[in-house]
């Protein structure tokens, strides 16, 4: 093994320890949260787990936007939910309503408050807890090349439109343009996700992607087994 | 398709699967666009199903779908998308495994509007399944759990079934030009 090639390995080592730790953490608290939430029915136990919730999301400290995002979700729900109660049960069910909104949103909250902490590159990092290597690569990959898809199907939209397609926005409601949508629209786009994913691919076989079954990093053509950063 | 890009476990390769994993993607992305909070339920069905049978009908491996539905309920669950926690992934695996198996017993269903219809329909009655187990967890009346699957199940199939039927012109063009096979 080369000495750049041992550098970027313990580099890779060093920041899966230190990173790998606090998103495995975060990850693990996060789905007993909504675990328990879900679980959970009694009154009191419910109200501690609220507490801890809120714990977990001073820790996170989120910011002003996505509280009063998670504020107007559980105001949404529980009207929701109770007008259903109400109309069920009579005001006699209302606490119940309350209860299950209640539920509802402290399993939807840890989520939240777990994407809003956690970067691009830690997200895909947390895909490789999850997932086989090969597929943590495809989600990170896809995550990473959505962006330069969406830019060129934004390009495509103009310069289908300039070509005379009826796919204005105006034009989803008249059926008789669905037509321009599928033609002028889905198809190139199709075609060109899977040629992108050809690209891709073949980029990804010329630096060895594939040879071992355990996560590898590049450069590695000639020692991949020495490599291997196993999971 | 080239063997060495072939996976040799699976039979997926390279190229498919990242094809997988932007459809995938998009399921996602389309799914956080439409956060609308109109009420109008079932309406991420429409693209959810469109987006499985394209990938199920542009990659020939049994467990396309499966793979995007899984995928996609990762990455729901990561960023803490819909409500129920770890049951989110379910939303996105029950329909895509009805289409995989759909695909298994009756693989030529792409070619007909009535017959993606239908496949998309069944698919998208997983949400009578889904609701219910999520609304029993959280421990709801059984009268009311099943008023409210009904409702979310109708409005799924609804849908899923317009989704659907963008599916077979696609799949049609892209044979025509030699893009799939």
């Amino acid at each position: 093994m080369s000495v750049e090639q041992c550098i970027i390995s313990q580099q890779v080592k060093v920041k899966r320890t230190v990173i790998g730790f606090s998103l495995v953490a975060r990850l693990c608290l996060s789905l007993l949260l909504s675990c328990l939430a879900v679980a959970l029915h009694s009154p009191l136990a419910l109200l501690g787990l609220g507490m801890a919730s809120f714990v977990y999301l001073g820790i996170s400290r989120p910011g002003w936007p996505f509280l009063w995002k998670a504020v107007r979700v559980l105001l949404w729900q529980t009207t929701v939910l109770l007008v259903l109660h109400y109309l069920r049960f009579g005001p006699a069910g209302l606490p119940t309503g309350l209860r299950i909104s209640w539920q509802l949103f402290l399993a939807f909250l840890p989520g939240m408050v777990l994407l809003q902490g956690t970067s691009q590159s830690q997200l895909v990092q947390m895909a490789g807890y999850l997932l086989s290597p090969r597929f943590a690569f495809v989600l990170g990959t896809s995550l990473h090349f959505v962006p330069l898809l969406i830019c060129e199907i934004k390009g495509l939209y103009q310069a289908q439109i300039l070509r005379g397609a009826r796919i204005e926005r105006r034009d989803i409601l008249k059926p008789w343009c669905w037509s321009d949508w599928v033609g002028c629209l889905i198809v190139p786009v199709t075609v060109h996700a899977l040629s992108l994913a050809g690209d891709i691919a073949l980029a990804a076989r010329v630096r060895d992607f594939g040879v071992s079954k355990h996560r590898t990093c590049w450069p590695g053509t000639e020692n991949a087994s020495e490599l291997e950063i196993p999971l | 398709m080239n063997n060495e890009m072939m996976n040799h476990e699976s039979g997926l390769s390279l190229r498919d699967a990242l094809f997988l994993g932007f459809c995938a993607v998009f399921t996602v992305v389309f799914r956080m666009a439409f956060r609308w909070h109109l009420g109008i339920s079932g309406h991420a069905m429409f693209y959810t199903l469109a987006l499985l049978l394209l990938a199920r009908g542009s990659v020939n491996f049994r467990w396309s779908a499966s793979c995007v539905g899984t995928l996609s309920g990762l990455m729901a669950l990561i960023l803490g998308l819909g409500k129920g926690g770890p049951l989110v992934v379910a939303k996105f695996l029950f329909p895509a495994v009805a289409v995989d198996l759909s695909a298994l017993i009756w693989p030529l269903f792409f070619e007909s509007y009535i017959a993606i219809a239908l496949v998309a329909a069944l698919a998208s009655a997983t949400k009578f399944l889904n609701s219910i187990v999520m609304d029993w967890l959280v421990g709801m009346d059984r009268v009311l759990i099943l008023q409210r699957a009904l409702i979310d199940a109708a409005g799924a199939i609804l849908f899923g079934v317009a989704g659907s039927l963008l599916v077979p012109p696609v799949l049609r063009r892209l044979k025509a030009r030699g893009v799939i096979q």
